[in-house]
């Protein structure tokens, strides 16, 4: 009977993972590995990996550039509606996709709240690289700033001030004190933003459309190639498995090394008066 | 996007409740989204899966519970019966293609020829999905193949592609005549000529597993209450 509670606990783990690596498993299992890599170098699936590829890195650049001053601003200051602000930005997190999409076109779209300036501009977004890449920003940015806000919240204050009374600069000691200690947290929440946005799918195919080559994103090809061409979707889907891991990898291992490159306190503080 | 999934999630509810389903429940429906309200229409009580037929046939394929697949164009059914997944298909209506724009007509869209100006955003149903291959065929006939350069997307099924023009976001579609209808005055139609129209076919088949159900649904389809729905939506008699 005592034995009863630690047997449970075992039971409810075990179920757990069976349920959770079983279906990544089948992906592997269904077809031989070599037919996995030959389907990845047919044209719809190289041209999804391309297109995937080229959107999450710009809107990975984006996200990081404008997500890294925003979160720091948040971090560092109280203002009134500070939690406000913080949860609006948190927002996209727990939006259905769909309503993602349909909001993105109700915005950016030729009919959209700036349809008419956006126009007037000769900038026409839907169905374009940069639908995709405004349908990925929107729905990764949120995990980028939520951990970096935590990144610099963790950075200890008296460090700072230390290379303020030095003569750095608030920018300066942003820079040369703060960016490095958050690094690792900044480091985390980098790779989960870019493997949500790797992974975006609802935003994307109502906003952007699904046109290989052109707007076709790996998961989009996988659902588009379900019906008549189950081996590129299979081959796909093992690929963002495999970066996945990677990603999981990378997101675990980035925080505890640069831990361990900056035990000394000391020496990030003294870097901004060298 | 979330009408597959919609599709998916509906089947597996229905699959999950299959287990206690007696002979007096009503038929599962798989029907291609143009023909959905008909399939609807014909039983009250039936639950009708609306999606794009490729879809629909591979979900089929892939042990979703149908019992009656209605398909926009033959090619879904052959793999299912080949098989042995469904039984022999029946032709049941025709349909007519048409141009559908935004009713402002932004790109001012005149003719099949228009579509091929450069810069038009045009939106079309996937390869495999019937209304996209049968509107290649038409504008390849209409010698408009150019305007294949500019898809700007490439829509699961026939009402991703009448939505996209709803919206406005997209210049042009190539849907089926009785797509319109729900559409109503946001849309203006653009004909598209009799000469290029490609032959349309509605198939119903009932799958392996629909039984008593399946029949009772396909008498109503292929009887006086299907050819109401039919009419009445909008689609042609077979020629």
């Amino acid at each position: 009977m005592r034995r009863a509670f630690p047997l449970l606990l075992g039971l409810a783990l075990g179920v757990a993972l069976v349920f959770l690596v079983l279906p990544v498993l089948a992906l592997f299992l269904r077809v031989p590995p070599g037919e996995l890599v030959a389907q990845l170098g047919e044209e719809r699936a190289r041209q999804a990996i391309v297109v995937s590829l080229k959107t999450s890195l710009v809107a990975h650049a984006l996200v990081l550039l404008v997500g890294t001053p925003a979160a720091y601003l948040l971090a560092t200051r109280s203002f009134r509606g500070r939690s406000l602000v913080v949860s609006v930005l948190d927002l996209p997190l727990v939006l259905p996709p769909a309503v993602a999409g349909l909001g993105l076109l109700a915005a950016f779209g030729r009919s959209g709240l700036l349809g008419r300036e956006l126009d007037a501009l000769g900038v026409q977004i839907p169905f374009t690289q940069v639908a995709v890449v405004l349908a990925v920003c929107f729905v990764a940015s949120p995990f980028y700033i939520r951990a970096a806000i935590a990144a610099f919240e963790g950075v200890d204050e008296r460090l700072v001030a230390a290379a303020r009374t030095l003569g750095a600069g608030e920018a300066r000691a942003f820079l040369r004190v703060s960016l490095p200690l958050a690094a690792g947290g900044l480091g985390a929440g980098s790779t989960v933003a870019f493997a949500r946005g790797l992974g975006e799918f609802g935003a994307t195919i109502m906003f952007a459309g699904s046109l290989p080559g052109r707007t076709q994103t790996a998961p989009l090809a996988i659902y588009d190639a379900l019906d008549e061409e189950f081996g590129v979707a299979l081959a796909l889907g093992a690929l963002l498995v495999v970066v996945s891991l990677v990603i999981l990898v990378v997101a675990k291992a980035v925080p505890a090394w640069t831990r361990s490159a900056q035990t000394s306190p000391s020496r990030a503080a003294t870097s901004p008066s060298r | 996007m979330s009408r597959r999934s919609a599709a998916w999630a509906a089947a597996l509810a229905l699959a999950g409740c299959g287990g206690a389903s007696g002979d007096g429940e009503s038929a599962v429906v798989f029907s291609a989204a143009s023909l959905a309200a008909v399939a609807a229409a014909v039983d009250p009580g039936a639950t009708v899966v609306a999606g794009g037929s490729n879809d629909l046939a591979a979900q089929i394929r892939d042990g979703a519970r149908a019992d009656v697949f209605l398909s926009a164009s033959a090619a879904p059914l052959r793999e299912l019966r080949s098989a042995g997944l469904v039984r022999a298909p029946v032709p049941i209506a025709s349909n007519r293609l048409v141009v559908v724009v935004p009713r402002a007509n932004p790109a001012e869209i005149m003719t099949l020829a228009d579509l091929t100006r450069p810069g038009t955003k045009l939106v079309l149903g996937a390869a495999g999905v019937p209304v996209g291959d049968y509107a290649r065929e038409a504008l390849t006939a209409a010698g408009a193949g150019d305007a294949l350069a500019n898809v700007v997307s490439l829509e699961d099924d026939v009402k991703g592609v009448v939505g996209k023009v709803v919206l406005g976001e997209a210049d042009a579609g190539v849907v089926y005549a009785t797509d319109v209808r729900a559409a109503g005055d946001r849309v203006a139609v653009v004909a598209v000529p009799a000469a290029v129209q490609p032959e349309i076919r509605y198939f119903a088949a009932a799958t392996e597993s629909g039984g008593a159900r399946a029949e009772a649904y396909l008498e109503r389809l292929l009887g006086a209450a299907g050819a109401v729905a039919l009419r009445e939506g909008g689609f042609l008699p077979l020629r």
